[in-house]
């Protein structure tokens, strides 16, 4: 599996005027890594996420999935909303084996990968309750492993944890860390919170708010799970702040951080 | 579709959780009591009322209809005219579902159906229902024909107006949501369309059945 963006542009029509969101964007996601795109509200993460899924077009540049060119939303892309989007009139089961469903995966295999699923999230015993009679946590775990049973070849998230609070937020993180390590899928992830985003990736995009440009793309190598107080975590921390306070179009505080503004 | 969207204000709760919950049974006790307590209330009005009047023709009191009530009940002419009313009310509403459901999903769905048909509704729906009367006796003659054409037409709209509602209220994500799993155009329009459109439906079949019993006379 391999997800290339290839100078991906988009543009949105305002009344009269053109505003350019993204502006030739590159870059590629091999097999297996969990990437995180990181920026400032309104910089086009959702926007680019989105066409990556299919949901729109872009203006220009294209998005290929082993070669092939997406056009249209599809099987091989899972989505996990930030509102999770669980079908409120189908109960936790009917939701998890909707994507089996479509696949065609024969019956008995889907209740196997069902009870698989369920297991993986904890969630045995809850296959009967409708989504309004789960907590947020749970809701969010469903979304993921709904997402999961189709087999997707990349699993494409947009703040899966964004509607949580605070305290709630760095559990849910654990969990979803758990959760992607038994399956491995390639994983986009979008956020604006930079502890999220060392806490969870491989490998950590900067976007600016400046046609959403790529101003910092930091590989993260700390063992998992990880340590939030460690000093390698805080060193990435410190400078994935640097590089979010230059996406802002704010001055930067380092020297480091300025021969990257020349760059960016 | 601005103009269809207020209207549809007017006949829709828009409360499709406490339309669920009324539906699906949910408190009985309590579903019994409210409506227990405001029959009381009515019949103590009334019951002073005829007191004051003191004429059975101005204000008959409530004991005396209940018992002349009883009585009409047991006449199998009484009882034979309402099932025929009955059957009247619900072969009327069967028609205005089989046209107004495929009708909302269609203009619920697609642009061009509604710029197609909304003009037509619109104006359609301002024609008082009795000005169909004699146009519909001259089409089906004396028979159940034309009661059956008014309690349909009036109850048609509020079938397409609310279903319209209900389609045009489905989040785009469900959309992405199944077609990001493999979901084709049947498998939406069954699984997705369909029940999450269907509190609405009811809330305009409600509707329906309502003007359907006031239009039989
Ligand atoms: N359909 C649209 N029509 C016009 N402008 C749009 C549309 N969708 C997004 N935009 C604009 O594109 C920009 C980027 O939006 P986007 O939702 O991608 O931001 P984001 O990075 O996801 O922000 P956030 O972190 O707040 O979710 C915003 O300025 C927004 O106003
Ligand atoms: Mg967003």
């Amino acid at each position: 599996m391999e997800l290339k963006v290839e100078s991906i542009s988009k543009k949105f029509k305002n009344d009269s005027s053109f505003q350019t969101v993204l502006k030739d964007l590159d870059f590629t996601v091999r097999e297996g890594q969990f990437v995180t795109l990181l920026g400032p509200s309104g910089c086009g993460k959702t926007t680019l996420l989105t066409i990556i899924a299919g949901f729109q077009a872009a203006s220009g540049g294209r998005v290929l999935i082993n070669g092939c060119q997406v056009t249209r939303p599809g099987p091989d892309r899972g989505f996990v909303f930030q509102n999770y989007a669980l079908f409120p009139w189908m109960t936790v089961r009917d939701n998890i084996l909707y994507p089996m469903k479509q696949r065609k995966v024969p019956g008995k295999e889907r209740e196997k990968r069902l009870e698989e699923l369920l297991g993986m999230a904890q969630l045995e015993g809850k296959e009967k309750l409708f989504p309004h009679q789960l907590s947020g946590g749970m809701k969010q775990r469903v979304a993921f492993i709904r997402a999961l049973a189709g087999k997707p070849e990349v699993l494409l998230m947009d703040e899966p944890l964004g509607a949580v609070d605070m305290q709630m937020r760095q559990s849910l993180q654990d969990d979803l860390e758990v959760l992607w390590l038994k399956d491995k899928t390639t994983v986009v992830m979008v956020t604006h919170d930079v502890d999220e985003a060392i806490y969870l990736s491989d490998r950590v995009i900067v976007m600016s708010a400046q046609e959403g440009k790529i101003v910092e793309d930091l590989p993260v190598r700390l063992p998992r799970p990880r340590d939030r107080k460690g000093m390698e975590y805080h060193k990435h921390k410190e400078r994935l702040a640097e590089a979010l306070r230059i996406a802002m179009g704010k001055r930067p505080e380092s020297p480091e951080a300025k021969r990257q503004l020349c760059l960016a | 579709m601005e103009p269809l969207g207020d209207k549809a204000r007017v006949f829709n709760s828009r409360n499709t959780r406490l339309m669920r919950e009324k539906i699906m049974g949910g408190q009985v006790h309590k579903q019994l009591l409210y409506p227990l307590i405001t029959i009381a209330v009515v019949f103590g009005v009334w019951q002073l009322a005829a007191n004051h009047y003191n004429s059975e023709f101005m204000m008959p009191s409530p004991c005396k209809t209940m018992v002349t009530f009883a009585s009409v009940v047991h006449d199998p002419e009484v009882i034979k005219n309402l099932l025929i009313t009955l059957k009247r009310v619900l072969t009327g509403f069967f028609y205005a579902l089989l046209i107004g459901v495929p009708l909302g999903f269609l203009m619920g769905y697609s642009k061009t159906a509604m710029r197609l048909f909304d003009p037509l509704i619109d104006s359609l729906r301002q024609i008082p229902i009795m000005a169909w009367v004699p146009l519909t006796i001259v089409w089906f003659g004396l028979g159940d024909g034309p009661t059956i054409f008014l309690i349909t037409f009036s109850g048609v709209f509020p079938i397409i107006i609310n279903t319209v509602a209900g389609v045009q209220n489905i989040s785009r994500d469900y959309y992405n949501a199944a077609r990001s799993m493999g979901g084709g155009s049947w498998s939406i329009f069954t699984k997705i369309i369909v029940p999450a459109s269907l509190p609405d439906i009811l809330i305009g079949s409600r509707v329906a059945v309502g003007l359907g019993w006031m239009s039989v006379i």
